[in-house]
């Protein structure tokens, strides 16, 4: 008996096993790739940005001269952004929702690790899924395009507007993440995600017909998440680099609002 | 070692836990009893940093949950059996547990050996039963080998051989000289599992003390006696604390002397005495004495 009560008394010191963030980020890896949803979500894009694409190449034949044949692999982009969104979204409602997120945290109780390696995680995934993607289309529309293809010479018209596209994508899902984190409802998260990504552009399009003493709605509306993204994307465009702070500023505003929330927050 | 000094947490205007000081200490299994809203669930919370104590402080292993550095290998918890993703098996849900400690899938393994889950382990952790999904819940518990066990209701939905196994599980963890805390509303079960219990009503400590000391406490003793002579040895017994009740049965049932001292007494007069059983309360009669005033959603008694 005194021979066992000594044993797990010596735990603190001597077990392998400890947290760190690397660790936390294997973690939420296996848990984002042990999903469906998360399976089905890039499947979706996949399809959606490859068939979108052949289709932008096979009617871009048609149009007045001048239409950059990578704009075809970046437009669906408008599409895919929600699912990017919503796959961001119940990356973590879906914890919220079954109980999981108790697990989550007592197993790793610093909170902004969570966050951070989650955030992390969903990056790669939409990066990756997009670059794959975004090669496969670019292979794709290949032949439709061959009058005037993508000119690689020019990183403008090229690798620019492409990588911009995976830093919109990572941003969306972002998007959708930190609703959920400060929602934690999937509902509420993706209502939200879609407001901010999909009806306000709408919304603030509404008032280019309105008067000078409106304009500055307008103005304002440059600097939401889709307009960020389509002036990031713009081949050969003036403001790249607003686009791109537009795309980089929105989550990580969101982000930092969630681990303010989160990190005093009951769980 | 679960030490919680002076906690107390507010929702709003609702006080859950108020003032709460208790010790859990390794080598024991300690019994967290005390009806629906007592505030059990939510001091278990505050001890692995789910929610933050209003006020007060509760420490595992000597540090607050929130400092450790391996808090799968300190404390190993059971709070719900709903804390899975539904979506996932109980395999990778234990697989994305361990990662987050480096613990190997071996160990993985073996915990859904020990919980009996094999069958089932790539089955998606929402298609589970009640049992099932408790089984998990303590497959991921025991994951990190934790020196501290925090189980709420871990009995809840298992059937009687579950029972039999958490019993015999949490006796032989508390046997290593683990701290082990439980908690139940099953009081027979409790009564053969826990050598210490803490018993809450509405928010505060109503008892802390060893499952012998808590039973004598608040239940009182009495001895059955069978006799011929009923009569005569009721007058022999008599004495300021002594009571006797006769349901009528030919039993009678003395209080307030004890069972050798009644023989001793039936021996002098000359009493013959059919039967002498020393009847001890129990554990639910003591809890249900204990918690009388203090039951948040109270039944009516059916007339």
């Amino acid at each position: 008996m005194t021979a066992q009560l000594t044993a797990p008394t010596a735990g603190t010191t001597s077990s392998p096993y400890r947290l760190s963030f690397a660790r936390v980020v294997r973690s939420e890896f296996i848990k984002l790739l042990t999903l469906r949803s998360t399976w089905w979500s890039l499947g979706i894009t996949a399809v959606l940005t490859i068939g979108i694409a052949l289709m932008i190449a096979g009617a871009s034949r048609g149009f007045e001269g001048g239409y950059p044949a990578v704009m075809a692999i970046v437009s669906p982009m408008q599409f895919t952004m929600l699912v990017a969104g919503i796959l961001g979204a119940i990356a973590i409602t879906g914890e919220y929702s079954t109980g999981m997120i108790r697990s989550t945290f007592a197993a790793v109780p610093s909170r902004g690790t969570v966050l951070l390696a989650k955030a992390l995680v969903v990056a790669v995934v939409l990066a990756v899924t997009t670059l794959l993607t975004s090669v496969i289309a670019v292979a794709a529309t290949a032949p439709i395009v061959s009058d005037s293809p993508i000119d690689w010479a020019d990183a403008a018209q090229s690798t620019i507007p492409l990588l911009m596209s995976i830093l919109a994508m990572v941003t969306f899902a972002f998007i959708g993440l930190g609703f959920g984190f400060l929602i934690r409802n999937g509902a509420g998260a993706i209502a939200a995600t879609v407001g901010l990504l999909f009806v306000l552009p709408i919304v603030f399009n509404m008032f280019v017909m309105a008067g000078d003493g409106w304009q500055w709605i307008v103005e304002a509306g440059k600097y939401l998440p889709m307009s960020g993204a389509q002036v990031a994307t713009a081949p050969g465009g003036d403001d790249v680099l607003r686009g791109a702070l537009t795309l980089v500023a929105w989550p990580a505003a969101l982000l930092v609002g969630a681990w303010g929330v989160l990190r005093t927050r009951d769980a | 070692m679960i030490v919680a000094e002076n906690v107390t947490k507010r929702y709003g205007s609702k006080t859950a836990v108020d003032g709460v000081s208790f010790t859990v200490r390794p080598g024991t299994v300690t019994g967290f009893l005390g009806p629906n809203g007592a505030g059990k669930s939510t001091t278990m919370r505050m001890i692995v940093g789910l929610d933050a104590p209003t006020s007060g402080r509760v420490e595992v292993n000597g540090s607050q949950y929130g400092q450790l550095r391996s808090p799968l290998t300190e404390v190993g918890v059971l709070l719900d059996a709903k804390a899975v993703h539904t979506g996932r098996s109980a395999r990778d849900h234990l697989r994305a547990m361990a990662a987050t400690h480096g613990i190997p899938n071996r160990r993985v393994d073996e915990v859904i050996a020990l919980t009996g889950l094999d069958a089932v382990a790539r089955k998606r952790a929402g298609k589970f039963s009640l049992g099932m999904g408790q089984r998990l819940g303590i497959a991921a518990a025991l994951l990190g080998d934790p020196r501290t066990l925090i189980l709420d209701e871990p009995v809840n939905g298992l059937d009687p051989e579950g029972v039999r196994w958490v019993r015999d599980l949490v006796r032989h963890l508390a046997a290593e000289g683990r701290t082990v805390l439980l908690s139940s509303h099953l009081m027979s079960e409790m009564s053969q599992t826990a050598d210490h219990l803490i018993v809450l009503g509405r928010g505060r400590v109503l008892a802390d003390a060893s499952l012998t000391d808590l039973v004598h406490a608040w239940t009182t003793s009495t001895v059955a006696v069978r006799t011929p002579q009923a009569s005569d040895l009721v007058a022999a017994i008599a004495g300021p604390d002594v009571t006797v009740a006769d349901p009528g049965d030919g039993t009678l049932l003395v209080t307030g002397i004890s069972a050798p001292a009644i023989g001793d007494i039936a021996r002098d007069h000359d009493i013959a005495l059919h039967e002498l059983t020393p009847r001890t309360g129990s554990l639910e009669e003591a809890y249900m004495a204990l918690t009388e005033q203090s039951v948040e959603y109270k039944t009516k008694d059916i007339a």
